[in-house]
């Protein structure tokens, strides 16, 4: 294998010889459109809130003392997740609008070529580079296939089933007669028992925090250690590789 | 209906009530009922011209406490029910006929009222093994109750028994104890869930019925709107306790003593529908958590496999691990944290000895070009 | 079989007439009763089933054991909170829990008031219509009623006119042609005794308890939050009390006390003002009808309840005694251990359940629970036309078949108040010498029907009494400064043994009810219930002694067997509890 050529010419102002010999040659692609990447970070924010704030409303804190009209402590709590849900409902309402007027990246996320073979060829191929097997990853200009399974799977059905579940506990607070009863009521028809819909969207906030302690560790590690650029790209939307080999 | 049948009005005259009286009375009930005084003539039509209506209480199995709260309602008081509203011609718990005669008493209505009466269900058939594990009157209870229920106007399921399938349902549910509308479908089932109902919900369903000539507004699961409709934990007095954050943590703590919210030692006041909290029980004496226990949620679906009662959280069933949520998702996050960690360092090892033995390979073909 | 004599001294004789009652009615439960009459119409032989199973005692295992107490009082709601307060007892034993004072009390409290409504609505509601002829009330004049009242009782509701009411009432509806649930009864039997006047007045008071047991459960419903199926706790009672802090209202304070103290005295005028004076006026009229005795002149058994000291279950602080009586010698009484193995057993060679050897018993912490519904060669009918006569020589019931030290026992108030006499407990044998006085019969007439009857009228006026001192107690402890009513040192399972396993019992109002609980890791491993008509009612064993129904139907002659009205009267008398005897 060949080392990659010099980069010829650096135009830096500071550049020194050193440097151009150490510059490769690398190409830059927009792929995040603006509001793609408004919508992550808020949404980032937004389930990191969801999460915090679902746990404690299922595990509150200890009492506070006093008069009951002199605290509102669930009541706050329970204020900023549904404030966070809507934001995150809402969020995931311009996410799909956007996939529809979008570039094709904006897309990626909400599809999932299941019967593609050369799509579970890149999953075996992604999974062996987290198994160590294989000494770099291919370059991607969206997902990587291993990345997209995830994101779809967990991600996308996820953030479903949550803003489903949600919406219908919210709807109990809401009463029968509320748009939020009419539209997702449905749900009680799958689990009469509203308690399992808590037990259920419980357990969807530990899938979420799972999907996140991954999701994190696997844009740092690819920032690292992968051919391409990741968190950057999600702030300014732009691709970069690292090198311009086409293995 | 059979003719020489005596109505309602005959009932409240005889009782030495005057006819003015009578109309203050539809009055009253129209209001309470929420429908205000133009209501009252047809209520009072209703009950002038109405013989009592059949209504055949059938037990499956169950625990017979649906009867036993329907015989404490205080408003109407149930003798009252049972001489003038209602003709209550078959319930095995209170009626005076035995065996046979029992027995035929069934065939009777069927067939003199067939369409006419009420089937009141109180429990559940077994279906396991063709319905043996309940077999009164020597053959399957399912069978007599597909039967009663096939000529009936309407079907009502008393209690979470019949409406739910209730503790004989329970995991693993050994004889397949199956709700009442899993098996009438032909006909309308009336879901007044509860473990047991309250007696003056009960009594209310079976008066509406009488008095508007039609079955109440029902939920999507069945249930009367005007008692189902809102959870315990909405109507609750101690919400304001909840909303504060103030909480029963231990049981006759500081906060028991007080009246605190009973969230943490595993009220399902949040996640169940009853009347609990506004109606309350026994002439309003009290309701579970007015006395200081949670809700356990004994008028939703499967409850019983919702609990531990003490705990906020329930047990997830369908997983092979015990737990609740955060045990589950708690081990499955620790999991995927400590494989995160495990892999971060095998990746810089890897990516360290990677970068060496690149640099070896690139140094073998720099000697290589240059030698 | 056509003759045969049994163990327990009975003979038994299935060649004449088969006569079925199914359902039985007026009871808990789906009970079905099978008996064989000689050319006299006398019952020969005695067959009794329970037709119904639920399997509590599976779904139990695997739960959370503070939870069993939820589970179990789903058994019956009739004896509501009997079950539930004999599984507590259960997990604490189990778990070595001590109870606070107040807990104790308050849950006296609740199995007394318990007693005194669900007695009260057994012979009112459920038994009295055995010995009541509401048709013959119509006949009644409502004056002699109104004197025949005053006579026996003071109780203000018994002028001519209020009777006359109540007559008039009664009639309309009877001739409306809708009975409802007075429809195709024996009405005008012959063996009904009372003269109009008494039917009448019966009938009165029948309508009468019938508004007023309503009100006894409030007792529940103050200190569990509803009725039937109040809440109850491992370690003590949910209900806080607060007597005159922050947050004093919605606790138990004055207000709740009060309402509980002024029940008490309602109760307490009704049963002795209405139900025993109707007892004693219904008894004197029957006096003769000397049938049903089975197994109360001989064996009978009690596990005792009530312990007026916390924590404390030995005979000197039950208020119900515990003991054992064993072929009719009141002189000695046995001692009860429940967790002996040697002394209570369940069989199943007559019952719809199968053992590894059905030969032998088993002690409940060995108990098996594993259904087997197969019918003998002779069965008549089958169930998916119709069962038309079982087969009493193979299994024929829901109830497997207790026994103690390998007898069939008696349990309930007739079997509580005979030891309680044979112990020479004032509080049992004042009353019952009173009673017998009274009426004028010797002491042999307690092993009857009757008996049966009576004993539970006076227990009931008994445990309304007892409710008193229990309310006099706790007031007595909350004014020593103590309010606590819970003890949570062991709340969490992490503070339980790794295993560990207890027994638990109460007096139900039906008799002696015993709950058997193995723990662990946290989790019920197994869990057994022996049940007071489960004793009652019990089948055969496979030694072929008979149980306490069976037994009391022999030798009972029928007036007309297509009118069995004899045998709903002894069988009432036990109050038959059928979803308790089998779960
Ligand atoms: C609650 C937290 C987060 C959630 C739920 C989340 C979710 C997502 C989703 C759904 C995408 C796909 C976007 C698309 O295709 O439209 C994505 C992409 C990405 N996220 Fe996050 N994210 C979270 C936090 C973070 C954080 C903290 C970082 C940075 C350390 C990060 C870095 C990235 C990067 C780099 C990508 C682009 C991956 C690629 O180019 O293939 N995310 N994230
Ligand atoms: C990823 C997103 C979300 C996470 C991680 C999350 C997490 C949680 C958790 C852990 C709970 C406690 C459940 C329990 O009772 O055991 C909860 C409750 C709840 N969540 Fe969410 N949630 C999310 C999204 C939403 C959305 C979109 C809504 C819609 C408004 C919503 C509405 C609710 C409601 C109404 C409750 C019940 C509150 C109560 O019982 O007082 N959640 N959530
Ligand atoms: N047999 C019985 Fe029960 C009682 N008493 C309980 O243990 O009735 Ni339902
Ligand atoms: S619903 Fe509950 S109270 Fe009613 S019969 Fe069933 S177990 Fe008993
Ligand atoms: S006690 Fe139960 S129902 Fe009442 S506010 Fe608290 S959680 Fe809600
Ligand atoms: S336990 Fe049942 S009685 Fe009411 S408060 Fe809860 S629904
Ligand atoms: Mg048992």
């Amino acid at each position: 294998m060949t080392p990659p050529p010099p980069g010829s010419d650096v135009h830096a102002a500071d550049a020194t010889a050193e440097d151009a010999s150490a510059s490769t040659e690398r190409t830059s692609i927009r792929v995040y459109e603006g509001p793609v990447r408004v919508w992550h970070w808020v949404t980032a924010l937004a389930i990191t809130t969801l999460a915090v704030t679902g746990y404690l409303i299922a595990s509150p804190l200890p009492s506070v003392g006093g008069e009951a009209s002199d605290w509102y402590v669930m009541g706050y709590i329970r204020f900023i997740h549904f404030t966070a849900g809507y934001v995150l409902a809402i969020g995931w309402l311009v996410r799909i609008y956007w996939a529809f007027v979008g570039n094709h990246h904006s897309r990626q996320l909400f599809t999932f070529p299941f019967w593609r073979k050369d799509y579970w060829d890149g999953v075996v191929w992604e999974a062996s580079w987290y198994f160590f097997y294989r000494r770099w990853p291919k370059k991607y200009v969206g997902h990587n296939p291993l990345a997209q399974f995830v994101m779809f799977i967990v991600f996308t059905l996820g953030m479903f089933f949550m803003i489903i579940t949600g919406f219908a506990l919210y709807a109990e607070g809401a009463g029968l007669d509320s748009w939020q009863y009419a539209l997702f009521g449905w749900v009680f028809d799958i689990f009469p028992n509203s308690q399992s819909v808590h037990t259920w969207h419980h357990l969807g906030m530990w899938a979420f925090v799972c999907y996140i302690i991954l999701h994190i560790y696997a844009a740092v590690r690819e920032d690292i250690m992968s051919r391409q650029s990741m968190i950057s790209t999600m702030i300014s939307g732009e691709r970069m590789f690292k090198d311009n080999r086409d293995d | 209906m059979s003719t020489g049948s005596e109505t309602f009005y005959d009932v409240i005259r005889r009782h030495g009530i005057s006819r003015r009286s009578f109309l203050a009375f539809c009055g009253l009930t129209a209001t309470s009922l929420g429908l205000g005084p133009a209501f009252a003539p047809r209520i009072a039509q209703a009950m002038e011209t109405k013989p009592r209506i059949p209504v055949i209480w059938l037990h499956g199995l169950e625990c017979t406490c649906c009867t036993e709260s329907f015989i404490r309602s205080a408003h109407p008081l149930v003798k009252d029910v049972v001489l003038s509203m209602i003709s209550l011609d078959y319930d095995d718990t209170i009626m005076a006929a035995a065996g046979h005669q029992a027995e035929e008493i069934l065939d009777e209505i069927r067939q003199t009222h067939k369409g006419n009466y009420i089937l009141a269900v109180e429990g559940n058939p077994p279906l396991k093994d063709g319905g043996i594990h309940c077999l009164p009157g020597g053959r399957p209870f399912v069978d007599r109750l597909k039967e009663m229920a096939s000529d009936s106007q309407a079907v009502i399921a008393w209690g979470s028994c019949a409406s739910w399938g209730c503790v004989q349902a329970a995991k693993p549910n050994p004889t397949q104890a199956t709700p009442v509308d899993k098996v009438v479908t032909d006909k309308p089932v009336i879901k007044v869930p509860g473990c047991p109902p309250i007696a003056e919900v009960m009594t209310a369903v079976v008066t509406y019925i009488l008095t508007f000539e039609r079955l109440p507004e029902l939920d999507r699961h069945g249930r009367p709107k005007m008692f189902y409709s809102q959870r315990i934990h909405d109507k609750c007095y101690r919400r304001p306790h909840f909303d504060a954050g103030q909480f029963v943590e231990e049981w006759d703590d500081e906060g028991a003593r007080k009246g605190y919210c009973l969230y943490k030692v595993g009220c399902k006041g949040p996640t169940t529908y009853n009347a609990c909290s506004t109606v309350r029980w026994n002439e309003g004496v009290s309701f579970p958590i007015q006395s200081g226990h949670g809700c356990i949620g004994c008028s939703e679906k499967d409850f019983w496999d919702n609990g531990p009662f003490y705990s906020r959280l329930s047990t997830v069933q369908p997983f092979p691990i015990e737990g609740n949520a955060d045990a589950i998702g708690g081990t499955v996050a620790a999991v995927a944290g400590g494989a995160v960690v495990a892999h971060a360092a095998a990746s810089v090892v890897k990516h360290a000895a990677d970068k060496r033995d690149m640099k070896n390979e690139r140094q073998a073909q720099a000697d290589k070009t240059n030698g | 079989m056509t003759t045969m004599s049994t163990p327990n001294g009975f003979s038994l004789d299935n060649s004449g007439r088969r006569v079925v009652v199914d359902p039985v009615t007026r009871i808990e439960g789906h009970l079905r009763l099978e008996v064989n009459v000689d050319d006299d119409n006398v019952i020969r032989n005695a067959v009794s089933t329970g037709t119904m199973w639920r399997g509590l005692e599976l779904i139990l295992k695997g739960r959370d054991p503070r939870d069993a107490w939820a589970f179990t009082q789903r058994i019956c709601g009739v004896c509501t909170g009997t079950h539930a307060l004999t599984s507590v007892r259960a997990v604490e034993d189990s778990l070595g829990i001590e109870i606070p004072k107040n807990a104790n009390h308050i849950r006296n409290i609740m199995q007394q008031t318990l007693y005194v409504q669900d007695h009260l609505v057994h012979f009112y509601h459920l038994h009295a219509l055995d010995w009541v002829d509401v048709v013959s009330a119509l006949n009644a004049d409502p004056k002699a009623t109104s004197s025949l009242a005053q006579s026996i009782s003071s109780w203000p509701m018994s002028s001519p006119g209020y009777f006359r009411d109540v007559q008039t009432r009664l009639k309309r509806f009877v001739e409306s042609g809708q009975l409802g649930p007075f429809r195709n009864a024996y009405w005008g039997h012959p063996a009904y005794r009372l003269p109009p006047e008494a039917n009448l007045m019966a009938v009165a008071h029948y309508l009468e308890a019938l508004d007023f047991q309503k009100e006894i459960v409030k007792i529940h419903t103050i200190f569990g939050g509803k009725n039937p199926h109040p809440n109850w706790l491992v370690g003590g009672v949910p209900c806080a009390i607060n007597l005159d802090g922050t947050g004093s209202v919605g606790a138990v304070n004055m207000e709740r006390l009060n309402m509980v103290s002024s029940i008490i005295d309602q109760s307490l005028a009704f049963i002795e003002q209405v139900y025993i004076p109707d007892l004693l006026a219904i008894a004197s009229f029957y006096k003769d009808w000397m049938h049903g005795g089975g197994l109360s002149s001989t064996n009978l058994l009690s596990y005792g309840d009530m312990p007026a000291l916390a924590n404390t279950h030995t005979n000197d602080s039950l208020m119900l005694p515990r003991g054992a009586i064993i072929g009719g010698d009141l002189s000695t009484v046995h001692e009860v251990d429940l967790k002996d193995p040697e002394q209570i057993q369940e069989f199943v060679s007559h019952s719809w359940y199968t053992y590894d050897d059905e030969s032998q018993g088993l002690h409940p912490f060995d108990g098996v629970t594993d259904p087997n519904f197969v019918l003998g060669p002779n069965t008549k009918g089958d169930p998916s036309t119709r069962i038309e006569a079982l087969d009493e020589a193979a299994k024929y019931s829901y109830l497997k078949a207790p026994r103690w030290r390998g007898h069939a026992m008696e349990v309930g108030p007739l079997a509580r108040f005979v030891i309680g006499y044979a112990m020479g407990r004032p509080d049992f044998k004042e009353p019952v010498d009173a009673t017998l006085r009274k009426l004028d019969v010797p002491i042999t007439a307690l092993f009857s029907t009757l008996g049966r009857t009576a004993a539970r009228g006076l227990e009931c006026q008994w445990a309304a009494h007892r409710l008193k001192e229990s309310f006099d107690a706790l007031m007595a402890n909350l004014k020593a400064g103590d309010l606590s009513t819970a003890n949570t040192d062991k709340w969490e399972p992490r503070q339980w043994a790794h295993s560990s396993r207890g027994a638990g019992f109460t007096e139900a109002p039906r008799g002696a009810l015993g709950h058997w609980v193995e723990i662990e890791a946290g989790k019920i491993k197994s869990y057994q219930c022996v049940v007071p008509t489960t004793w009652n009612g019990s089948p055969r064993d496979p030694a072929g002694n008979i149980g306490a129904y069976e037994a009391a139907l022999l030798d009972t002659p029928l007036h007309d067997p297509e009118k069995p009205l004899e045998i709903l009267r002894t069988i009432h008398s036990f109050d038959p509890c059928l979803a308790c005897s089998t779960h």
